[in-house]
């Protein structure tokens, strides 16, 4: 086999690995979502399907693939077929870039292999955001191309919102790009090895706290979830963007958003909350004399820290109603952006103070 | 945010509680005390159900004596007194007997009923009965017409025990069995 082939192959057996991973997350976030929110409001939240409702994802997939796929009459045909993929994938493209597993190589027929990410490129986040941002034109395709005014002002609202809290992404991860010195998330996470105090949650030159809060309140309102999910409000505008959406359209959209917490969640704790990083140096197997099987317990402190983040998007759905339109502007604008900006000044004299 | 007004100057303590969102901890510690101590208040409905209180009103159902004779003696008072007009009483004479009359037809459109129960207070000799049944969904809502067999069927599956015939009353006579002792006697 070619070198290129090779190196195909195994890339495309790690995205597909990946992508199951992203799928299965997605599934099991669908049924813990609705039973973490029944339990919080004394409900049993799906109990009909298998013992205690774990069969729900499957009954709700199945469910979904089956409907009959409507298009509005009037409905721009090809925008309203593709906004559900546009939507898709910038949310399922992200995951190339982060390293769920120790920074390892190996090497298969001369070329060499990071088993634990799929690409390590040194633009890592920078390619995230701007993933991320095109996610927002699916949306706002979708709300145009159905020819509904829920959907359009759907759409609408999501523009703005994503526009104005994209931004306080990008400028609440920068004191942490700062301090790494780095774009690349494999980077990033390598730096904040040892115990808990290194990561740059409460790294010493200048602690991201701030960021942190910015970044989660951002990130949450980027998702469009509870409380920000105005281009969704089911009370305002029937379900937004995707009211037209039906069958397996609908369920892409779904599927995008519920990708897309899951990546948020990946680049908050990778960024913030040291990655694979145990809370302590090295890792416990390494100590008992299994070093070629630490890397479970990397993979399991990383995925540890994204489900309590995705626990976290369920915990403020089940407290938190939702805000006004012109409270959600000036929370971004007024608040969290002079926060970042502060961050990111403070940052950059901390840094420069202590090197 | 309704206890301040949007023009007076935050004191300290709120604009603390303020910038460290300290309402939202607060209900955000709610909900988590809630997912804590879980305890559902929901009942899984078509396998466990609610016990009824006594005075529950159910499905109306037509009665019959002890001897299997139906109580109904087709005096329409139930159907002047449907509020939604459920009821439709044809009442005719008992074939030989002048003095007595039964209903010979008796429907009940049970889509309009509203189950106040204003019929069976009507209802002279407690011909009239309110099951405790509730589980009446139907795919076709022609099946909630019901006629008069099916109102006593009803009846005789809810009310097995049936109630006596009184032994003064005369089998010609339609007598009211109904004590009169809530009527305050005359002043003399």
């Amino acid at each position: 086999m070619s070198e290129l082939g090779l190196r195909l192959a195994i890339s495309l057996t790690q995205i597909g690995a990946i992508m199951g991973i992203v799928i299965v997350t997605v599934l099991l976030l669908t049924l813990a979502e609705r039973k973490v929110l029944g339990w919080m409001q004394d409900r049993m939240g799906p109990m009909e399907v298998g013992p205690y409702g774990i069969l729900q994802p499957f009954a709700d997939a199945i469910k979904l693939f089956f409907k009959e796929d409507i298009i509005p009459a009037g409905a721009n045909k090809l925008l309203f077929t593709m906004a559900p993929i546009i939507c898709l994938i910038p949310a399922f493209i992200g995951f190339a870039v982060i390293p769920w597993g120790p920074n390892w190589t190996f090497e298969i027929g001369g070329i060499t292999v990071k088993p634990f990410v799929i690409s390590d490129i040194n633009i890592g986040i920078l390619y995230i955001l701007a993933f991320a941002s095109l996610g927002a034109y699916g949306i706002i395709i979708g709300g145009w191309a159905s020819n509904s005014k829920y959907s359009l002002l759907g759409g609408l609202r999501s523009a703005a919102q994503i526009i104005s809290y994209e931004l306080n992404v990008g400028l609440s991860i920068i004191g942490v790009i700062i301090l790494a010195g780095s774009l690349s998330l494999v980077t990033i996470t390598d730096a904040q090895q040892g115990w808990f105090w290194h990561w740059y949650l409460f790294a010493l030159p200048a602690p991201q706290i701030f960021a942190f809060g910015v970044y989660v309140i951002s990130a949450v309102a980027e998702t469009n979830r509870v409380p920000f999910d105005l281009p969704e409000a089911e009370s305002e505008l029937v379900a937004g963007f995707f009211t037209e959406y039906s069958g397996l359209r609908f369920a892409f959209f779904f599927l995008a958003e519920y990708a897309n917490m899951v990546l948020v969640s990946c680049v908050a704790a990778a960024l913030f909350l040291g990655g694979w990083n145990a809370p302590y140096p090295g890792t416990i197997l390494e100590l008992v004399g299994l070093p070629s099987l630490a890397w479970i317990e990397n993979t399991m402190w990383f995925a540890v820290k994204t489900y309590s983040f995705l626990f976290l998007f369920f915990w403020l759905r089940a407290t938190l109603p939702r805000l006004r339109y012109d409270q959600l502007m000036k929370f971004g604008w007024k608040v969290l952006l002079p926060i970042a900006l502060a961050n990111i000044v403070v940052t950059s004299i901390a840094v420069f103070v202590t090197q | 945010m309704s206890s301040t007004v949007h023009s007076k100057r935050l004191s300290l303590s709120e604009w603390f509680k303020t910038i460290t969102f300290y309402e939202i901890l607060v209900g955000m510690k709610a909900t988590l005390s809630h997912l804590l101590n879980y305890r559902p208040i929901t009942l899984q409905y078509p396998h466990e159900k609610r016990t009824l209180p006594d005075n529950y009103r159910g499905m109306l159902a037509l009665l019959r004596y002890d001897d299997g004779t139906e109580k109904c003696v087709g005096c329409d008072l139930c159907e002047a007194a449907c509020p939604s007009r459920v009821i439709r009483v044809v009442s005719a004479e008992v074939p030989g007997e002048p003095t007595k009359r039964y209903s010979k037809e008796y429907y009940m459109d049970m889509t309009r009923c509203l189950f106040c129960g204003m019929c069976v207070d009507a209802c002279p000799v407690d011909a009239l009965g309110m099951t405790r049944e509730f589980e009446w969904a139907v795919f076709d809502k022609r099946q909630l017409h019901l006629n008069k067999q099916q109102l006593l069927a009803i009846g005789d599956r809810s009310f097995p025990i049936r109630e006596k015939r009184l032994e003064l009353q005369h089998p010609n006579v339609a007598f009211f069995n109904v004590p009169f002792k809530h009527v305050p006697p005359k002043p003399n």
